[in-house]
C-alpha cells in the first residue's frame, strides 16, 4: 500500500469489529472492510484475499501439502476453547438491528455482489445443503461441504456454458457433491468438475463473510436476508 | 515578576500538562471500549488523539519538568515542592503510558509466526481454520488461535498478507 509494507497491531475496537494500526504511517484501519478511517492512508482500502472458513479435516483433504500456523505455547492459555462459539452467543453487542426477527449474534454468511449485500442465516445453509440465490445481479451457489459445516459460495455459472447450470446434490463423497443437469458433471466441494462435459471446469468462487448479523448489518445498511426478503 | 507570579505560573503549567496528558491517555482509552457504543465522531477524536499522544505527552513532560524546575527556584519550603513534584512525575509516567498498547497486553501478538506442515499437525479435524492459497502455496489460520492474537502478520508465495479474525 502505497509503496509501503505495512506491519498491523490490534489497535481498538468499533462498535466489537476491532481496529488495527499500521507501524509504517500509523494508519487505523477497520478490520471488516479493510479501510482506512484515520491516519495518513485515510480512504484507502486493502485488497481483500479470497479466503474459506473450513473444517481442518476438509481443508487437508484438499490441500495435503498445506502448512498450519503454530501455537504460540505462552499464549495457548487464552486461545479459544471448544464451546467458543457457544460462549460468544452469550456476549452482549452494544449495536442492535432487530429486524427480520434476527438476533444480534446469529451467524450469517455475507455476500457481496452485483451491486448488493445479502445475508444468508448459516444455520439454514447448513440445513440445506445447496442454496441457490441471487445476490443483485449476480448468481450464486452456497454449498455445504462434506462434513456439514464448511460453506463455499461460487458463481452459479459453468464457464463457457450459457444459462444456468441446475445444480442438484447428489451425495457427500468429496469428489462427488454436485451433479448439474446443463452438461451432466459431477463437482466437487472446491466447485470443479471432475467427471463429465465440464471435467477441468471449476466454478468461479465468491468470496462469503462469515459474521454475526449486527456486525454484518452496521456494514451493510441495505442488505437483504435469504429466507426473509429479495 | 515577583516570586508569587512566578510560582503560580509554573503551578498552572504543570497543572496544563497534567490536563493534556491524562485527556490523551484516557480518552481514547475511555471512548474505544469493549463493551461501550463507539459514535462516528467521538471515535474520530479518539483515533487522532491516541496518533498524536506519543508526541503531545513527549512535549508535556517537557514542559512540566522545566515547570518544576521553575517551580523549585522560587519555592525555599520543600513541603511545598511536594504536589507539584507528585504532578511533574504523573506527567511523566503518562507520557510512558501513552505508548502501550493496551490491547496488545490483552491479547498478545504472534510476532514471528510459525508454521507446520498440516500433515504433522496435532489438532482435531474438527478444527475450524481460516484457509487461503496464493500461489503455489496453501495456508490455514485456525480460529482457536488467531481469534485470540486476532492478527498475524505473514507472507504467503512472496506476498505479504494480514490475517485477521
Amino acid at each position: 500500500m502505497a509503496g509501503l509494507r505495512l506491519t498491523f497491531h490490534l489497535a481498538g475496537i468499533n462498535n466489537q469489529n476491532f481496529l488495527m494500526r499500521d507501524e509504517e504511517t500509523g494508519t487505523y484501519w477497520q478490520q471488516i472492510s479493510g479501510a482506512a478511517i484515520s491516519g495518513p492512508l485515510k480512504g484507502r482500502r486493502l485488497t481483500l484475499v479470497y479466503s474459506d472458513e473450513l473444517t481442518l479435516a476438509v481443508w487437508k483433504s484438499e490441500q495435503p501439502q498445506g502448512t498450519v500456523l503454530d501455537d504460540v505455547p505462552q499464549y495457548v492459555f487464552g486461545y479459544a476453547k471448544r464451546d467458543w462459539d457457544a460462549r460468544m452467543e452469550r456476549v452482549p453487542t452494544v449495536i442492535a438491528f432487530p429486524e427480520h426477527g434476527l438476533a444480534g449474534r446469529d451467524v450469517m454468511l455475507g455476500i457481496q455482489a452485483g451491486g448488493a449485500s445479502r445475508a444468508f442465516p448459516y444455520n439454514r445453509v447448513v440445513k440445506e445443503k445447496l442454496l441457490k440465490d441471487r445476490v443483485g445481479s449476480e448468481p450464486v451457489l452456497l454449498v455445504v461441504g462434506p462434513d456439514g459445516q464448511s460453506v463455499r459460495a461460487f458463481r452459479d455459472r459453468i464457464p463457457g456454458v450459457n444459462g444456468a447450470p441446475d445444480f442438484y446434490r447428489i451425495g457427500e463423497a468429496p469428489g462427488a457433491l454436485l451433479m448439474d443437469e446443463a452438461t451432466g458433471s459431477k463437482w466437487n466441494f472446491q466447485g470443479c468438475a471432475t467427471a463429465g462435459q465440464a471435467q477441468g471446469k471449476c466454478l468461479e468462487p465468491v468470496a462469503m463473510l462469515k459474521d454475526y448479523w449486527f456486525d454484518w448489518r452496521n456494514y451493510n445498511p441495505g442488505t437483504t436476508v435469504y429466507g426473509v426478503n429479495r | 515578576m515577583s516570586n508569587i507570579t512566578r510560582r503560580r505560573m509554573c503551578a498552572w503549567v504543570l497543572f496544563l500538562c497534567l490536563s493534556l496528558s491524562l485527556f490523551c491517555v484516557v480518552y481514547p482509552i475511555y471512548v474505544i471500549q469493549p463493551f461501550r457504543h463507539q459514535g462516528a465522531q467521538e471515535l474520530a477524536l479518539a483515533l487522532v488523539v491516541a496518533r498524536f499522544r506519543p508526541l503531545l505527552t513527549t512535549v508535556s513532560a517537557l514542559a512540566a519538568v522545566l515547570a518544576l524546575g521553575g517551580y523549585w527556584l522560587v519555592q525555599a519550603r520543600k513541603w511545598r515542592r511536594v504536589l507539584p513534584s507528585a504532578g511533574a512525575a504523573l506527567v511523566i509516567v503518562l507520557a510512558c503510558l501513552a505508548r502501550i498498547n493496551i490491547y496488545e497486553l490483552m491479547f498478545h501478538p504472534d510476532r514471528h509466526p510459525a508454521f507446520t506442515a498440516v500433515r504433522d499437525v496435532k489438532l482435531d479435524g474438527a478444527e475450524k481454520v481460516i484457509a487461503v492459497r496464493i500461489g503455489g502455496e496453501a495456508r490455514a489460520y485456525p480460529i482457536r488461535s488467531i481469534s485470540y492474537h486476532h492478527v498475524v502478520n505473514d507472507v504467503v508465495d512472496g506476498q505479504a498478507i494480514v490475517a485477521t479474525y
